[in-house]
């Protein structure tokens, strides 16, 4: 199938871009990569009058370290995360994780920003970055703003921001030299939407746990007694909150989801605690 | 139509294209290279793959109008390439093709294996093969070339690192109370509506239940003013109502996704039991797409009759252009969330407190929601009207 026939402009700025958005109201969709925009164009199940290219902006692609967290343009590409040309604040999750999304023929051109907007709940950065207490920096005419992940989805392909506000970067929190990660995805077929995601990070030099359930119908799930147990007691006293957890969150999943979704976290989990 | 400027296996190219032209489309169409292959045009099958600016990517999901600037190398662009040649050389000798659809892209593809991975086994060939689909040989054939080609030796890049695991494990410790914002995650109530037995195959079915701080008899007479409690509904708004008929529109917004849906319906209550129905069909002519729906609702006395649960049961089936959209749930989590808004404004009205003109809310537009709604919408009405 082919789109209908939108406009399309390149911007030349972000200043531009956020100039546009604004003026075109709800009718335009900003554009990076494309690579989940694109299928929904073809499909012509989304129909913009207008798309506005930020995808060579060099703003959007610096890369900005400091001593807690790094700062990743929004249009860096999941290939560039994978292949380490950009550098890793969380003991190679981010690598592990933009390695893992879709095929690499997509990962060469999909943004970490449009992703991130996009709100696909199967989204791997959602989890993965949610899991790390990730925080997304927007702009728009009206100036900038910070918004944390845990806040960022309010639903399905939904998120806060305003009709005129654009991601411009993406900002990860260094994990410490002890923390450790798991990240465990469920799919049927590599490169598909996934079934489950469980995503876990455990930082004792920070005092920081956080583990997620991702992939679900709507925002990822931070399961947070589970997260509190486990950074008192270990993989043990975090597992045996785990089906209950499960329950809780997604009362009206049908036994078998539930029991994707318990696995997913569990074997997360289980990279952590190394087994 | 937009001016591009772009090689093409090392041809400098201009042409004007319509924005919407996606880069296959102006390679087979405009150049007349109609070695890349188009299946899906969604990006999943492969066929279509090219290398732009030295990467494979999709030229299904890659406009033409944004390839300005770049370097696009086809399938006809790899004559005197070495690598290549080894390639079709070893997909002809394994038997890697059989009608040869995906060979175009799988020939882009196993390149880019043998160029950028050092020494792949083959379970990391086939996943990285994995977007690239094949019909005819069950890939063993061009795997067995790929691993071919690969075994003959070469330079590659450093593979990705795979993160060594700690056996012990992290000490544990107190977490900061900080570490993890609690967002309680509201769970959705689940109506005790029963659930009828359909003999509507393929229709989504959904409950929903909320409760207003008022008697059933003030709800039962507030609702009868359909126009008004449509009113709660985001993006909804009667047109006609002549007592049971009515005629509506809603508008949904499920992310990148927004419909306007159309449609009549009928309301049917029964005061006495303060239960009622609410079908209807519409259509959302930009998409090309139909919804048909059935609301059931029911108002339930709460703490001795001081206060009402409304418990409504949805079902709606969605056909044509968006029904596409087959990820169920992600629009069922949309009709709660946009249920979740209605109740929220209903109680609002319900407590004097709702002006008319509400916002769209948080809830932005679906299409199977769009008809949900358009449905639920009209029931609620219906219920209002009594």
């Amino acid at each position: 199938m082919k789109p209908v026939a939108f406009d399309y402009e390149r911007a030349g700025n972000l200043e531009e871009a956020v100039a546009l958005l604004r003026r075109a109201d709800a009718g335009a969709k900003l554009v990076s990569g494309g690579q989940s925009l694109g299928p929904m164009l073809n499909l012509r199940l989304v129909r913009p009058e207008l798309l506005i290219d930020v995808r060579r902006l060099q703003s959007l692609r610096r890369v900005e370290e400091s001593d807690d967290r790094i700062l990743f343009g929004a249009a860096l590409t999941h290939a560039e995360f994978e292949d380490g040309e950009v550098p890793d604040p969380t003991g190679g999750l981010m690598r592990h994780v933009a390695g893992g999304i879709a095929y690499r023929a997509v990962r060469n051109r999909g943004t970490i920003g449009g992703s991130l907007a996009h709100a696909d709940p199967a989204a791997d950065w959602l989890s993965a970055l949610t899991a790390v207490d990730a925080a997304v920096q927007v702009r728009s005419q009206a100036g900038e703003r910070v918004i944390c992940l845990s806040d960022f989805v309010l639903g399905a392909f939904t998120t806060a921001l305003a009709e005129d506000e654009m991601i411009e970067a993406v900002a990860v929190p260094r994990l410490s030299a002890a923390s450790a990660w798991g990240y465990h995805k469920i799919c049927r077929k590599a490169g598909e939407f996934a079934d489950a995601i469980g995503a876990v990070v455990v930082d004792p030099e920070r005092r920081y746990c956080r583990v997620v359930m991702g992939a679900v119908d709507g925002p990822p799930v931070l399961l947070e007694e589970m997260a509190e147990a486990l950074a008192a007691g270990g993989a043990e006293a975090g597992l045996a909150k785990l089906d209950a957890a499960v329950e809780v969150a997604l009362p009206e999943a049908a036994p078998a989801a539930r029991q994707l979704h318990a696995v997913a976290v569990r074997r997360a989990i289980g990279q952590v605690y190394g087994r | 139509m937009k001016q591009v400027s772009l090689t093409v296996n090392g041809e400098a190219v201009t042409a004007a294209v319509e924005p919407r032209t996606h880069l296959a489309d102006f390679l087979r169409s405009d150049l007349g290279l109609t070695g890349t292959h188009l299946g899906c045009e969604q990006g999943v099958c492969g066929a279509c793959t090219v290398m732009i600016d030295g990467k494979p990517m999709r030229s299904c999901i890659t406009y033409a109008v944004a390839c300005d600037g770049s370097e696009v190398r086809t399938i006809e662009g790899f004559d005197g390439d070495p690598l290549m040649g080894r390639l079709r050389e070893a997909f002809s000798t394994h038997h890697g093709l059989q009608c040869g659809f995906c060979t175009p892209g799988m020939l882009i593809t196993s390149r880019d294996i043998a160029g950028r991975l050092d020494g792949p086994d083959e379970a990391r060939i086939r996943l990285e093969l994995s977007g690239n689909l094949c019909r005819c040989t069950g890939y063993v054939g061009i795997v067995e070339a790929v691993k071919s080609v690969l075994a003959e030796g070469r330079t590659v890049p450093a593979d990705i690192a795979v993160k060594p695991r700690r056996a012990a494990g992290p000490a544990t410790f107190e977490r900061r109370s900080d570490g993890a914002p609690s967002k309680p995650s509201p769970a959705p109530q689940q109506a005790e509506l029963a659930t009828r037995a359909t003999d509507r195959k393929n229709w989504t079915v959904l409950a929903e239940s909320f409760d207003v701080p008022h008697s059933p008899d003030d709800v039962w007479a507030l609702m009868q003013d359909v126009p008004d409690v449509a009113g709660c509904m985001p993006g909804a708004e009667v047109v006609e109502f002549d007592g049971r008929r009515l005629r509506g529109r809603v508008r949904v917004k499920f992310g990148p996704i927004s419909a306007a849906f159309e449609g009549e319906g009928t309301v049917d209550s029964d005061a006495a039991a303060k239960q009622g129905t609410i079908s209807g069909e519409g259509a959302d002519r930009r998409s090309n797409s139909r919804a048909k729906g059935l609301v059931t609702y029911r108002l339930v006395p709460e703490q001795g009759g001081r206060a009402t649960r409304v418990e409504v049961q949805v079902e709606f089936q969605l056909t044509g252009m968006l029904a596409q959209f087959s990820r169920s749930g992600l629009v069922k989590d949309f009709a709660h969330r946009l249920t979740a808004d209605f109740a929220r404004n209903l109680s609002l009205r319900l407590s004097g407190e709702g002006g008319s003109a509400l916002p769209a809310g948080e809830t932005k537009e679906v299409n199977a929601i769009a008809l949900i709604f358009s449905v639920l919408w009209r029931r609620l009405k219906s219920l209002l009207k009594g």
